[in-house]
C-alpha cells in the first residue's frame, strides 16, 4: 500500500436506478488527512456518490470502491467510515450513550468506549450535554452530537452529508470551526457533501463541482470556486451572469457574479454610500477582467435590506446587478430607461458548451 | 349487584380453592393464548419489517391486507381453521379439530395480522435513514436492524399487547375449533360463555375476573418492559 492511495476512492463508478444513470464518475480519490468538497445543485447525485462511495447504496452500483488502493468489501468498509447525514439520527438513551455507539459498533467494550470518547466530546464541546436525553435536544446540539459520535468512532473515512444544511448562521458557524479544528493533524479522509461554498471553503483543501451526476471541475477549492469552466459550474458558482462575446466584444463567454456587476450612476461626487465600492486589489496571477460598460434597460429593482438587487434587460439576455446598501429608488433611473452596466472580475468560460468531458481522473 | 358481588366472592374462592378444574381452564387459557400470540410475533415481525423495510412489489397491497386482518371477525377465522382441519378437509388427517393445537393455530392466524401491521408503522414511524445512518457508524446490517427494533421498543411492544389482548379475549375461534371440552380445550372465555348460558352468572363473572387479571398481569409485565427509562433518572 503506498501512502499515496491511502483513503478512499473509486474507478468507473456508475449508479443506476430505474433504469436512469444517477451517477458516472470515473475516478476520485481522497488522500488519508485530507478534505474534499463534493459541490453540486439540488438532484447533482451527491448524496448518491457519498453513499456509493460508503458501500451504503440502496441503488445499484458497478465499479470499483477503493479503500487505501484495494478493492473494499463490505467488512473493510464497516471497519473505516463514520458518517453524519443532513439529519442528525440518534438512538433512544443518553449523548453519552449515543456518542460511543459507533464504537461500540466496532466491538470496543463499553468502558473503553467512554475513555476513548472523552477527548471528542471534550474537542466538540459537549461535555454539558453528555448525560442528557438524545431525543431533548435541538437540532444543532443533535448535529453537533451526530458529528462527535461519527468522529470518536475513529474513522479513517468521514463522510459528511450536508451536516450544517439545517442549523442556523451562529451554529453552524462555530460548528463549522469546530469540525475544522478537530480535522485538522487526524489522518482522515474526509468527503463533504454539500451545495455550500463557504462550507467548501472553510472545511476543504479540494473541491469537485458535481452536476448531473458528473464531476464538471475538480482541484484546489480557491481556484475551483472562482474559476468556473462552463456556464453550468458558474451557475453553480454564483457566477449567474453570462456575458457572451456579441455583447462584451471579447472571443470569449465570460460570465460574473451580480455582487461585481454594477450600474454605472451619475451621481452627485458628494453622495459615496451610493457609489460602487471600490473593488479589491487586483492580483496579477488571477484571470480578472474587467469589461467595458454594456448597455441594457432597465427592468426592476429590489431592495433587499443590506443590498439592493437591479435586474436589466440587454440583447443577449438579462443581468442581475447587486449594489450594496441601499440604493434609493429616487436616485435610479425610471424603469424602462437605458442604463449602462460595468463588470468587474468576470471570468471567461473555456467551455462555452456546458457539456463536458467527463473522462478526467479527479485526485485530492 | 349480588350477582356481582357474588361472582368476585367465587373468583376468590375459586382461586385460593385450588380447584383442579378452574385452574386447568386458566392453565389452558395461558398456554393456548401465548403459545398463539408468540407464533403471531415469530411470523408477524419479520413479516412486519419486509412489509416495512423491504422493496418488494405488492407491499401496499400487503399491507392492506394485514390492515384488514386486524378488524377480522374471530369467527370467520374460527370457521376457516374448522373447514381446513375437518376431517374430509385437507389437513383433516392430522386429527387436530378440537384440540389445543387447533385453538393456537386459529388464534395465531388471528393475532398475526395484527402483529405484521403494527409492526409495519412502528418500524415505518423510525426516520428512513435510521439503518443507513446505524451501518455508517459500522453497524453489520444485522446488528442496525436489531438498533431499529430497540428504536421502536415501545410501539413493538404495543404490537405484542394488542396481539395478545386479541387471543386471549376471543370466544368466537376457540369455541369452533376447540368444541369447548371439558378438562380438553375448554379456556376462560369458552367456560364463561357455557357458564353463562347455563344460567351460573357468579361462576361465569368469576372466569371473567380471572381473565381480567390474567391480561392484565401480561401487560402489566409488556408495559413496564416497555416503558423502562432510556436514560437512567
Amino acid at each position: 500500500m503506498s501512502s499515496q492511495s491511502a483513503g478512499i476512492g473509486c474507478r468507473d463508478l456508475r449508479v443506476h436506478a430505474d433504469g436512469r444513470e444517477l451517477l458516472n464518475v470515473p475516478e476520485l480519490h481522497v488522500a488519508s488527512g485530507r478534505t474534499l468538497a463534493v459541490l453540486g445543485p439540488n438532484g447533482a447525485g451527491k448524496s448518491t456518490l457519498l453513499r456509493a462511495l460508503g458501500l451504503l447504496s440502496s441503488h445499484r452500483v458497478s465499479g470499483q470502491i477503493l479503500l487505501d488502493g484495494r478493492p473494499a468489501t463490505r467488512s473493510m468498509m464497516r471497519h473505516a467510515i463514520g458518517a453524519v447525514l443532513q439529519r442528525p439520527i440518534l438512538r433512544r438513551g443518553t449523548v453519552a450513550a449515543n456518542v460511543i455507539s459507533g464504537l461500540r459498533f466496532r466491538g470496543v467494550s463499553r468502558r473503553e468506549a467512554h475513555i476513548r470518547a472523552r477527548p471528542w466530546i471534550e474537542a466538540l464541546g459537549i461535555e454539558p450535554l453528555a448525560g442528557r436525553d438524545a431525543r431533548s435536544l435541538s437540532i444543532g446540539e443533535a448535529q453537533r452530537v451526530s458529528l462527535t459520535r461519527a468522529l470518536a468512532a475513529g474513522p479513517r473515512v468521514l463522510l459528511l452529508d450536508e451536516p450544517f444544511s439545517g442549523l442556523d448562521s451562529t451554529t453552524r458557524a462555530d460548528l463549522l470551526a469546530d469540525l475544522r479544528a478537530a480535522l485538522t493533524g487526524q489522518p482522515t479522509a474526509t468527503i463533504l457533501v454539500t451545495h455550500d461554498r463557504q462550507e467548501a471553503l472553510a472545511l476543504a483543501e479540494d473541491t469537485a463541482l458535481l452536476i448531473d451526476g458528473r464531476i464538471r471541475q475538480h482541484g484546489p477549492t480557491a481556484e475551483v470556486l472562482d474559476h468556473p469552466d462552463d456556464a453550468g459550474t458558474a451557475r453553480l458558482l454564483g457566477y449567474t451572469n453570462l456575458l457572451p462575446p456579441a455583447l462584451t466584444g471579447r472571443t470569449h463567454t465570460l460570465v460574473a457574479r451580480p455582487e461585481h456587476t454594477h450600474l454605472v450612476l451619475d451621481l452627485p461626487a458628494a453622495d459615496p454610500t451610493l457609489a460602487p465600492p471600490l473593488d479589491p486589489p487586483l492580483d496579477p496571477s488571477d484571470h480578472i477582467d474587467d469589461v467595458r460598460p454594456v448597455i441594457g434597460t432597465l427592468r426592476r429593482t429590489v431592495a433587499l435590506g443590506v443590498a439592493t438587487r437591479v435586474d436589466v434587460d440587454t440583447p443577449t439576455g438579462p443581468l442581475t446587478c447587486l449594489h450594496p446598501g441601499d440604493l434609493l429608488a429616487a436616485k435610479l433611473p425610471p424603469v424602462g430607461s437605458e442604463v449602462r452596466v460595468r463588470i468587474r472580475q468576470a471570468r471567461p468560460l473555456i467551455r462555452a458548451d456546458e457539456h463536458h468531458r467527463h473522462d478526467k481522473p479527479c485526485r485530492t | 349487584m349480588d350477582v356481582l358481588f357474588g361472582g368476585l366472592v367465587d373468583a376468590i374462592r375459586l382461586l385460593l380453592s385450588g380447584d383442579e378444574d378452574s385452574w386447568s381452564i386458566i392453565a389452558l387459557t395461558l398456554r393456548v393464548s401465548l403459545t398463539a400470540t408468540a407464533i403471531a410475533l415469530l411470523m408477524g415481525l419479520p413479516l412486519g419489517a419486509l412489509v416495512a423495510l423491504g422493496r418488494l412489489p405488492g407491499r401496499r397491497i400487503l399491507l392492506a391486507a394485514a390492515n384488514t386482518g386486524m378488524g377480522m371477525p374471530p369467527v370467520v377465522v374460527g370457521l376457516f381453521v374448522t373447514v381446513l382441519l375437518w376431517r374430509s378437509g385437507p389437513l383433516g388427517g392430522l386429527g387436530l379439530l378440537y384440540t389445543p393445537t387447533a385453538m393456537i393455530i386459529a388464534q395465531a392466524a388471528i393475532a398475526t395480522p395484527i402483529v405484521v401491521a403494527l409492526v409495519a408503522a412502528a418500524l415505518q414511524q423510525v426516520d428512513p435513514d435510521f439503518r443507513v445512518q446505524m451501518q455508517a457508524l459500522g453497524a453489520t446490517p444485522i446488528r442496525a436492524l436489531a438498533a431499529l427494533l430497540g428504536e421502536a421498543r415501545l410501539p413493538l411492544l404495543a404490537a405484542a399487547m394488542a396481539a395478545f389482548g386479541a387471543v386471549v379475549s376471543e370466544v368466537g375461534a376457540a369455541q369452533m375449533v376447540g368444541g369447548n371440552l371439558a378438562g380438553q380445550t375448554r379456556v376462560l372465555t369458552t367456560a364463561a360463555v357455557l357458564a353463562t348460558s347455563r344460567g351460573e352468572f357468579s361462576l361465569a363473572i368469576a372466569f371473567g375476573m380471572i381473565l381480567l387479571l390474567i391480561a392484565f398481569g401480561v401487560n402489566l409485565t409488556l408495559t413496564l418492559i416497555q416503558q423502562r427509562p432510556a436514560v437512567p433518572r
